[in-house]
């Protein structure tokens, strides 16, 4: 340690104290200054402590200011053709200030007595409260309605720490159209509140809880705002000092038409059926219909919904919290059987004239395969396969390309994964392979399982987002599209921020050729004569289609019963997927109904009502041009 | 380099420790009282400032094993390490109002630019102690401790911090001051200085800097904007009167009103609940320690003690001098905290750490004192 100090000591002390001395006497005149600052800060606090203490107390007492968050409202919700689905209107909450008032117990009896309240609600909500600050509100009544108001407002003197606090609160237009979609709020968990930056959220914010108001929180929160006011000693606010009003949130526009989505939503709720309803525009990817059958009931959700609905909601059977259009997965049954087709067409099992022969069942190893239709179809070519669904047809195409040529073309239309659209926990489905079964169950692959899968049953798991687009390639001529649900995001003033433009997945090349054929096919499924779904067709307008059922369970005991004394729980998904116009297909429609047992009879009409909403002005055209013509 | 010497404990200043340990003591109550009630979410300030109280405590019977002497060559690795730590909040600091200040380690933000400081007290104290001048230092000898200042200087401006960057100005010239320089170098600072004063005014300020400064000179112009501060702190001081209100009683303090009540504006809270009388008394605890400060300056036995003793009294002093002031209503509110008394973990290190080295120069004040007699008799 030699480098230290010490080789410094010499020079450092070779000078003489004279200049120590030096430096001392100006440590004096330091500690003067010092002494001379410790004055005029004693004498300040002396001016506004004593002589002016007085003035100051009043001031203090009289005229605290408070800073008060002004809640933002949240950004709008449009659908395609800019019709307003959900706004804000003014809320207004009563709220209690417990630092402005002297004695809260009796404050809340008295407001208990006079608005006639549950009183032992009223303490419930002060214990919530718990440790948050004396001088932040706790929220005592939700939304009061006119009456109320207009009490505490009038009598706010009689009780100080009371106040009337106007927040922002959702309005659904469409009362719970596309409610799963949309999402709904709640006020903000400790959990959220930890995970967030607390600059932007503090406790008994609302926030995003599901669908886009969770996945587009950011987007739609918009900015607080803050007021300052001069209060007296009991709380009232006697002057705004400074007002800074809160941003809106930014507003969304969604791909989906309201009209549509109501046509379909109605037409479920009014059969009481549960399941979706899907619409695609196969041109854009762009979704017009997202319809999740039972709604959720989104006004309940307003100011917090209640114990008693949420439970009911849990309990419902017919699952309505589940978003089906994503969250459910179903057999895809027959509207499988176009990938097994394509699967058959480009591997070069099957052409378009390979003609097999269906007596109504099928023999493979020792065990009998039904065909639907017990007496058999007779000789088929692949499109009269496709437009009566005969599944002795596609029994043998699936086993001679294999249940593996099956899933590599299933996963090329986009079943057995995420389409990517903007939705919460959106499932991947399930194409089975032999490696996913050995890995799975560590068994082999049976043969037999081949032919289950070729018609859509067995371990095909598929969710009606993933039909439709399926459907809309098909229709389109081999273009996958991701499904889109937002149009653009736009600024309170309207200016674009976003714009969302179709996002091309993949573009299938060995397919294309085959398409047409396949299209064929399902147009015979409605406009042929013995197509599955006769019911479907619509006069003016060529449609392609095709059913399919999903089978629940095969269970004995039910055989010998009529399909309407089978208990619900075991009755089959149906399920109808088509488009149109058939020559120049511009929408696909993809319906499920659960345990709605045959798609041409359960699932069909609502899609047929769905392309006579979507295309009426044309088919009213259709139809004077017809009967001018007549004329 | 550690010598155990029983002169040590009989020449520890403990007037400074105890002084040091009530006024710690009260602050630590008033940011109590400050943050009262506490909040649902997370450790109370008053909990993490004792912490690292504690933590500083430790720091100074540290640097009392040293010699304070070895900081003439520690100087310089601890000079660069700070720089680099400013340089490094500049790239990747975490930004609260739009200003990037710190490095969060996890425990605790540090944030280096109250490190710089002490850092700047240090090495311009080694600087001027080696090189003597009695006539006073010129233009030219002025280049090196300028250089050495204005780096730290711009690189918090940068973050940017006016109010720390200004600290190290004032730091510099009070040092310089008293190191004594040229009427030459006097004229050319001060040409200078107001120069870069205008330049900054019009080209280097931003817009809410400036606000700030103009708010001071006419404050009853927009009493809600920036001036808003600045008449709450002084509500709430007035408000305290001759006794005060009384502890945890304050009114104002628990408002929502003051958003700095437990950093920048904490002794506004003790001058509401104590009054004329507490805050007397208490700011006399606080400059007592000062004056003795100054005295370990008038008795350090060599020049390097002697600078070292008084940078660090200026650095205390001056930050409370200018705190008080902007609480009082003096100053543009510039976020200077009061030593030892605003919450924040960085200000509190730097401050006991400074005071540990007031107390290691005080505590070795016969060594080099009885050096010198050797020398003479030799």
């Amino acid at each position: 340690m030699k480098w230290s100090c010490y080789t410094n000591l010499e020079e450092l002390t070779e000078h003489d104290d004279a200049d120590l001395d030096a430096l001392k006497r100006r440590i004096l005149v330091a500690g003067l200054v010092i002494f001379c600052f410790m004055m005029i800060i004693f004498g300040r606090l002396w001016f506004l402590q004593i002589y002016k203490g007085d003035e100051y107390r009043d001031r203090a007492d009289n005229n605290r200011v408070r800073m008060r968050e002004i809640a933002a409202p949240r950004g709008n919700i449009l659908d395609t053709k800019g019709r307003e689905m959900v706004t804000n209107r003014p809320s207004f909450n009563v709220v209690l200030v417990r630092e402005d008032s002297n004695d809260v117990d009796e404050l809340l009896k008295k407001l208990a007595v006079a608005l006639d309240l549950d009183i032992s609600e009223l303490w419930g909500k002060l214990r919530d409260a718990g440790s948050k600050p004396r001088h932040i509100p706790v929220k005592l009544l939700e939304d009061v309605g006119w009456e109320t108001l207009a009490y505490v407002e009038n009598h706010n003197q009689e009780f100080p720490g009371i106040r009337v606090e106007a927040i922002p609160a959702r309005v659904y237009h469409y009362k719970n159209l596309a409610a799963h979609a949309i999402g709904y709020l709640g006020e903000i968990s400790k959990k959220e509140l930890a995970a967030r930056d607390l600059e932007i959220y503090t406790g008994g914010d609302l926030i995003g809880k599901s669908g886009l108001e969770r996945l587009r929180e950011p987007d739609l929160r918009g900015e607080k705002g803050s007021s300052s006011s001069e209060v007296n000693a009991r709380g009232f606010e006697q002057q705004l000092l400074k007002n800074e009003e809160p941003l809106p949130g930014n507003d969304i526009q969604l791909t989906v038409d309201a009209e549509l989505q109501k046509v379909a939503e109605d037409l479920m709720d009014a059969g009481e059926k549960a399941g979706a309803v899907v619409a695609m525009e196969v041109k854009t990817g762009r979704m017009l219909v997202l319809a999740s059958n039972p709604v959720l009931p989104l006004d309940q959700f307003v100011g917090g919904i209640s114990h008693k609905h949420w439970n009911a909601l849990l309990e419902n059977k017919k699952h309505p919290l589940i978003n089906k259009v994503v969250q459910a997965m179903y057999p895809p049954g027959s509207t499988y059987k176009m990938i097994t087709a394509m699967a058959g067409l480009v591997t070069g099992a099957i052409t378009k004239d390979t003609v097999l022969y269906c007596p109504g069942h099928y023999y493979f190893g020792k065990r009998r395969y039904h065909c639907w239709k017990r007496s058999g179809h007779g000789a088929v070519n692949l499109k009269r396969a496709i437009s009566e669904s005969c599944d002795v047809y596609f029994y043998q195409v699936g086993l001679r390309v294999g249940v593996d040529k099956l899933a590599e073309f299933a996963g090329k239309f986009g079943l057995g994964h995420k389409s990517g659209i903007e939705m919460e926990h959106e499932k991947a489905g399930l194409t089975p392979t032999k490696k996913w079964k050995k890995k799975k169950y560590g068994k082999k692959w049976q043969e037999g399982e081949t032919l289950s899968v070729a018609i859509g049953q067995g371990f095909n798991l598929v969710t009606p987002l993933q039909i439709c687009q399926m459907t809309a390639t098909i229709a389109n001529g081999g273009t996958q599209y991701r499904p889109q649900i937002i149009e653009k995001i736009t600024d309170p003033d309207g200016n674009i921020l976003e714009q969302f433009e179709p996002v091309v997945i993949d573009t299938l090349k060995d397919e294309q050729r085959f398409l047409k054929l396949i299209r064929e096919g399902m147009e015979e499924v409605v406009q042929g004569k013995r197509g599955t779904a006769r019911k479907v067709r619509i006069k003016g307008m060529t449609i392609g289609g095709k059913t399919g059922t999903a089978q629940v369970v095969r269970l004995k005991q039910y055989k010998h019963l009529k399909e309407e004394d089978i208990p619900y729980k075991f009755r089959d998904h149906a399920w109808f997927t088509c488009f149109a116009p058939a020559d120049d297909p511009e929408i696909a429609v993809t319906v499920l109904v659960e345990h709605g047992l045959h798609g041409g009879s359960g699932a069909g009409p609502v899609a047929r009502a769905m392309l006579e909403s979507y295309f009426f002005e044309r088919l009213q055209q259709a139809a004077e041009a017809e009967k001018a013509k007549g004329e | 380099m550690l010598r155990i010497d029983r002169r040590f404990l009989k020449y520890f200043d403990w007037p400074l420790l105890i002084l040091l340990l009530i006024v710690s003591g009260l602050a630590l109550m008033n940011l109590y009282s400050a943050s009262y009630p506490p909040s649902p979410w997370g450790m109370p300030p008053y909990i993490k400032q004792c912490y690292l109280f504690l933590m500083g405590l430790m720091g100074i019977l540290c640097i009392l094993c040293f010699d304070y002497k070895e900081l003439h060559f520690w100087n310089y690795p601890f000079y660069i390490f700070i720089i680099i730590l400013l340089l490094l909040v500049l790239v990747a600091g975490n930004s609260a109002g739009g200003a990037q200040r710190w490095i969060n380690l996890g425990f605790f933000k540090l944030q280096p630019s109250e490190l710089a400081k002490l850092m700047l007290v240090v090495t311009l104290a080694s600087y001027y102690s080696r090189k003597e001048e009695d006539k006073g230092y010129s233009i030219k000898e002025m280049v090196t401790p300028v250089l050495l200042t204005g780096l730290p200087f711009v690189l918090i401006l940068k973050q940017p911090d006016l109010g720390t960057a200004l600290m190290l100005g004032i730091i510099f010239v009070s040092m310089t001051v008293f190191a004594k320089v040229r009427w030459q170098t006097y004229v050319l600072g001060v040409v200078l200085g107001s120069g870069a004063g205008v330049f900054a005014w019009f080209n280097l300020l931003r817009p809410y800097q400036k606000l700030r400064i103009e708010t001071l000179l006419n404050p009853a112009k927009d009493p809600m904007g920036q001036g808003y501060q600045i008449l709450q702190s002084k509500i709430a001081v007035g408000s305290g009167g001759f006794r005060g209100k009384g502890y945890l009683e304050g009114t104002q303090g628990h408002l929502h009103f003051l958003p700095e009540r437990h950093t920048d504006f904490a002794f506004s809270v003790w001058g509401e609940e104590w009054g004329f009388v507490g805050s007397i008394v208490f700011l006399t605890a606080y400059f007592s320690m000062l004056f003795v400060g100054l005295y370990a300056a008038m008795t350090a036995r060599d020049r390097f003690g002697v600078f070292l003793s008084f940078g660090v009294v200026m650095l205390i002093f001056w930050q409370a001098v200018i705190n008080l002031l902007m609480i009082l209503g003096f100053l543009p509110v510039v976020g200077i905290p009061l030593p030892l008394v605003s919450y924040g973990g960085s200000s509190l290190l730097t401050t006991l750490l400074a005071l540990g080295l007031l107390l290691n120069v005080r505590m070795r004040r016969f060594q080099t004192g009885q050096n010198i007699e050797k020398m003479k008799q030799k």
